[in-house]
């Protein structure tokens, strides 16, 4: 069941999706190019993969066919599941969520990665998220002083 | 790498203590735990109330600074109460001085005297000069406190070296608000029989600023609108009681 035109998305690959505009408009930066009227031809992402766009279609496709409310237990479960997916995949979800401004996918794996680092050292973070120490020692050493209350 | 306002985003939903050990990590990361996005959030929701309402008005340029400030005792309603966050999850506590309790016969000289001490946060406290019936009752809206919280409420104390009769009966404690209800009693000083000698039971605990302070009872905290009621009271026995000073009934979370 659709309501109203279908709009195309591009991804930085070319590869096109068709998508009723509901499902484009849960993306505000998408919505915004609708209502300007740029969404005539394809829209295009520069910015997300093929991969990441129908990861992410996904996540709006099942969010605007479920009826509200937001307590929704079955709605919570499948957003549980979505976001089962590798490092990689997470970070490169929250780029796209970020780029394209899906404020309740943002929070989802935001929140996801913010239940990672949970009770983690920060060498447990950088181990975790392949991120590198890039402080020079004294800047280390400075920041350290600084939250010594955190280490206590 | 995530973008530093991706980054922002995810400390957000952490902790005051995680961030602060997350600005570790990484450059970005110190930058994102130093934002004011995050600092917002770990704030409490009522902050900018909280501000108009301090006693002495506070500068800061950054979120961040407040959290900290707040972390420190702070006077609020013309100095009848005082608050502080817990800097580690950023829930609050309060003190209620004795002036915003109901404390039968206080305005009676022959029973209580107020006076000004050093050692205590708020104008005044009140000393039991002589009198049999101990009424103390305080109150609080929920509201002002930090939602879904367990918080344990304390008569903030103190026994002046004149103090008889607090060894006689129990005293009677009770903390309710909405359907909870906790009642209990608590002995301050009991007989050693070994010692021979009056000692100070455990329910009066020490604190660490040389305060006393007795547990009046816990509740949990929800999201309603409701007025919880803390007392301690001893109105069954006639014998004479002296020397409990008051500085206030104090709520802080259960950690």
């Amino acid at each position: 069941m659709s309501y109203g035109r279908k709009i195309t998305l591009k991804s930085s690959d070319g590869e096109t999706f068709e998508v009723d505009e509901a499902v484009g408009s849960e993306s505000q930066t998408i919505k915004h190019m609708i209502e300007d009227d740029c969404a005539d031809n394809a829209i295009p992402l520069p910015n997300v993969t093929s991969k990441m766009l129908s990861k992410v279609i996904e996540y709006c496709k099942k969010h605007v066919e479920t009826p509200k409310p937001d307590d929704n237990d079955e709605l919570k479960a499948w957003d549980a599941d979505f976001v089962k997916v590798d490092q990689a995949t997470l970070f490169d979800i929250i780029l796209a969520a970020n780029y394209l401004n899906i404020n309740s996918l943002l929070d989802l794996t935001c929140q996801t990665v913010a239940d990672m680092i949970k009770d983690k050292t920060p060498e447990e973070i950088r181990k975790t998220f392949h991120i590198k120490n890039d402080f020079t020692p004294e800047a280390e050493e400075e920041v350290r002083k600084e939250n010594q209350w955190a280490f206590e | 790498m995530l973008p530093e306002d991706c980054v922002c985003t995810i400390l957000s939903f952490t902790s005051p203590l995680q961030t602060s050990k997350s600005s570790l990590v990484s450059t970005t990361f110190r930058s994102a735990s130093e934002s004011d996005v995050v600092w917002d959030r770990f704030l409490p929701p009522d902050y900018q109330d909280l501000l108009l309402r301090l006693v002495k008005p506070l500068k800061f340029s950054a979120k961040k600074e407040l959290f900290f400030h707040l972390c420190n005792w702070v006077l609020i309603d013309g100095g009848r109460k005082s608050f502080k966050i817990d800097k580690s999850s950023g829930k609050k506590s309060y003190l209620l001085s004795a002036r915003e309790l109901f404390i039968a016969w206080s305005d009676e000289p022959m029973y209580w005297i107020w006076k000004h001490i050093s050692q205590s946060r708020f104008g005044e406290v009140v000393e039991l000069r002589t009198g049999c019936w101990i009424e103390i009752h305080g109150k609080i809206k929920t509201p002002m406190l930090s939602k879904n919280t367990t918080y344990v409420a304390y008569l903030k104390m103190r026994i002046s070296n004149r103090a008889y009769g607090l060894n006689t009966t129990p005293f009677e404690i009770s903390v309710e608000v909405g359907k909870q209800a906790s009642h209990g009693t608590v002995c301050l000083y009991g007989h050693d029989r070994e010692k021979q000698q009056t000692v100070r039971m455990e329910m009066l605990r020490e604190r660490e600023d040389g305060w006393m302070e007795v547990e009046l009872g816990e509740f949990f905290n929800g999201e309603n609108d409701e007025e919880v009621k803390m007392s301690f009271t001893e109105t069954k026995d006639y014998h004479l009681k002296a020397g409990l000073v008051i500085e206030g009934i104090e709520l802080r979370p259960k950690l």
